[in-house]
């Protein structure tokens, strides 16, 4: 079965989070378009622009120059247009509050960045799998944190 | 012829002063009756007299004995109604002899007249008999007498006539005393049972004023013991006013001391009070350097989780990647070396979470436990199914705490209980939680006056020594070797300081092998 090609929008300063998050997708089985960008500014220019396509999943870094996670997040929930993207909050660090805060906001899913690459291509598929599916409902708060098995 | 008439005559004469001298002796003897009965009379109202005048004394005597006054009054009134009886019939009887010697005054008249004739006829018969003459005269003389006598008799009888009306007169002044006397009497009686009655009043008030008397000589007789008391008393209290006056200046001295020292102490205590000033400075100061370093640690840790990561992540790709190239011994060193660096991951986590507790804000709020606990087990679900847990909670209220340090608190304690769970037995964590004061716990650091919330985690899981109670809550004390059980010696740190963030005790209760308790009280409100 070909699955439909995924667009995916990836929003993160780190060139080496960048390279891994790549080197993921390619080792997946799912067909995917990755675009990236590296500041939250950059981010809500690409989403307000009426020119291009929405993507079907945005993976969203919180520290990020000019504008952070949290401030894109806000603005793309607050949109008509855009709120309905299904956002996955990336971060290294882990802290309840943040976390709470987030899916109070709105996000879909919370990952954090796993310290195995093994982790991180799971987890990855995961999160692409239930959006694929369709699945784009806000989940229960428990499962609102994905991680590898 | 002449002769015999003239005897005949003489013979007549004869015969008529006869009886003239009968009728004399029968008045002499008649006045001398009258004499005696007058005189009768005088003693009799002399008798009376005096018998008056004794009544007047007996009536006196009778004032006062009542009954026998009034006898004797009636008696008196018979008596004197006899006299009075008497005296009509004496009356009477002067009123006859009245009559009687006028009579004789009116014959003595007719005598005189006869006499004169009997002189002219004596003078015609001078001639014939000298004798007769003689007679004649001598008869003048007598008759002369006898009238000279009546007169006498009629005076007298005049005498007595004053004499008795003087007494019937005295008689009528006698019955109208004894009248006076009967009524006086008769007052007097009134009075007297006037006064009897009286007297019977005066009597019944007097037994009333009687027993009044006998119940005020008790009352005096209380009051007297009740005296004697009080005065027992005041004695006492002016003893103890005496004792009290030496307490009083044995005071007095000491108070004068005190003041000394109470001066000698201000100095002192503006000397502390500089020194506190200054050691006050000193803390904040400390405070605020401690902040920094808890603030630097915490950028620090970070920081340094995401090159780490990426140290981690490029070693497992290089690993996988170039798995074949690898020595065994090359292999070995990388295993080493993730390690290494998954316990510096888990170090930085750690002490990220210890200086988090310190620097962020404090903020508490009325929290349901069992929600926290659900965000717990949620985030541990994976391990809770991997060790087949249990994790049982009954009766949980709610909790007046920092939200995310208790979230933390939770995780760190449930985790524990988890990763130090008996092999071969099945994992079974009881939490609850209570309201209690104080009082009820007898534990040194919590006010017998508060309310606690008291929240207990029990497991039964490997334990610990009891004497390790305290120490496990220091940092990085570990009874396990990292090889054994991991960890960093910071989890429980973290708790005891998130227990004393909350103004609350922790206290850890544990034998080897059978299980462990944690029991905290923070203040329930």
């Amino acid at each position: 079965m070909l699955l439909k090609e995924l667009n995916i929008l990836l929003a993160d300063d780190d060139t080496d989070d960048c390279i891994f998050f790549k080197k993921a997708l390619e080792d997946l089985i799912i067909p995917t378009n990755l675009v990236a960008v590296h500041d939250g500014e950059q981010l809500m220019d690409l989403l307000m622009n009426a020119n291009n396509e929405l993507p079907h999943i945005l993976f969203l870094d919180i520290n990020m120059p000019r504008k952070n996670g949290f401030e894109c997040l806000s603005e793309i929930k607050l949109n008509d247009k855009l709120n309905h993207l299904p956002v996955i909050v990336f971060s290294t660090s882990f802290e309840q509050e943040v976390v709470n805060s987030l899916y109070n906001n709105g996000a879909q899913y919370f990952i954090r960045k796993p310290s195995e690459f093994l982790k991180f291509k799971e987890i990855i598929l995961q999160s692409l799998t239930l959006v694929a599916l369709g699945d784009i409902t806000q989940p229960i708060r428990e499962n609102f944190v994905l991680k590898a098995q | 012829m002449v002769i015999e008439n003239e005897k005949k005559n003489s013979d007549k004469k004869f015969f008529a002063n006869k009886e003239l001298v009968a009728q004399d002796e029968e008045k002499e003897k008649r006045s001398a009756e009258l004499t005696i009965a007058n005189k009768e009379l005088a003693f009799q109202n002399d008798e009376k007299e005096k018998r008056a005048a004794e009544l007047v004394i007996a009536n006196k005597e009778l004032a006062f004995q009542n009954d026998e006054k009034e006898k004797r009054a009636e008696e008196l009134i018979i008596a004197n109604k006899e006299l009075a009886f008497q005296n009509d019939e004496k009356e009477k009887r002067a009123a006859e002899l009245t009559i009687a010697n006028k009579e004789l005054a009116f014959q003595n008249d007719e005598k005189e007249k006869r006499a004169a004739e009997l002189v002219i006829a004596n003078k015609e018969l001078a001639f014939q008999n000298d004798e007769k003459e003689k007679r004649a005269e001598e008869l003048i003389i007598a008759n002369k007498e006898l009238a000279f006598q009546n007169d006498e008799k009629e005076k007298r009888a005049a005498e007595l006539t004053i004499a008795n009306k003087e007494l019937a007169f005295q008689n009528d002044e006698k019955e109208k005393r004894a009248a006076e006397l009967v009524i006086a009497n008769k007052e007097l009686a009134f009075q007297n049972d006037e006064k009897e009655k009286r007297a019977e009043e005066l009597i019944i008030a007097n037994k009333e004023l009687a027993f009044q008397n006998d119940e005020k000589e008790k009352r005096a007789a209380e009051l007297t013991i009740a005296n004697k008391e009080l005065a027992f008393q005041n004695d006492e209290k002016e003893k103890r006013a005496a004792e009290l006056v030496i307490a009083n200046k044995e005071l007095a001295f000491q108070n004068d001391e005190k003041e000394k020292r109470a001066e000698e102490l201000i100095i002192a205590n503006k000397e502390l009070a500089f020194q506190n000033d200054e050691k006050e400075k000193r803390a904040a100061e400390l405070v605020i350097a401690n902040k920094e370093l808890l603030a630097f640690t915490y950028v620090s840790g970070h920081d340094l989780q995401e090159p780490l990561r990426k140290i981690q992540t490029f070693a497992t790709i290089l690993l996988e990647s170039e798995n074949e190239n690898l020595s065994e011994d090359g292999k070995y060193n990388f295993q080493r070396m993730q390690l290494a660096a998954g316990r510096m991951q888990q170090l930085i986590d750690d002490l990220l979470a210890f200086s988090r507790i310190s620097t962020t804000e404090l903020k508490f709020e009325k929290i349901e436990l069992s929600v926290i606990i659900e965000e717990v087990k949620a985030e541990l679900r994976d391990t809770i199914q991997e060790k087949l847990a249990t994790i049982e909670t009954t009766g949980l209220g709610s909790a007046n705490i920092i939200a995310f340090q208790f979230r933390q608190l939770m995780y760190n304690l449930i985790s524990n209980a988890l990763k130090f769970s008996n092999p071969g037995v099945q994992s079974n964590i009881i939490i609850r939680s209570r309201i209690v004061t104080g009082s009820q716990l007898n534990i040194e650091k919590l006010s017998s006056e508060k309310t606690y919330c008291h929240i207990t985690i029990k497991d039964n899981g490997i334990g610990f020594e009891p004497h390790f109670s305290e120490r496990i809550f220091e940092v990085f004390q570990k009874l396990h070797g990292k090889e054994v059980y991991g960890g960093t010696g910071i989890g429980l740190a973290i708790v005891k300081k998130i227990v004393e963030n909350h103004n609350g005790t922790i206290i850890a209760t544990s034998e080897l092998s059978k299980g462990a308790t944690f029991d905290i009280y923070i203040p329930a409100n």
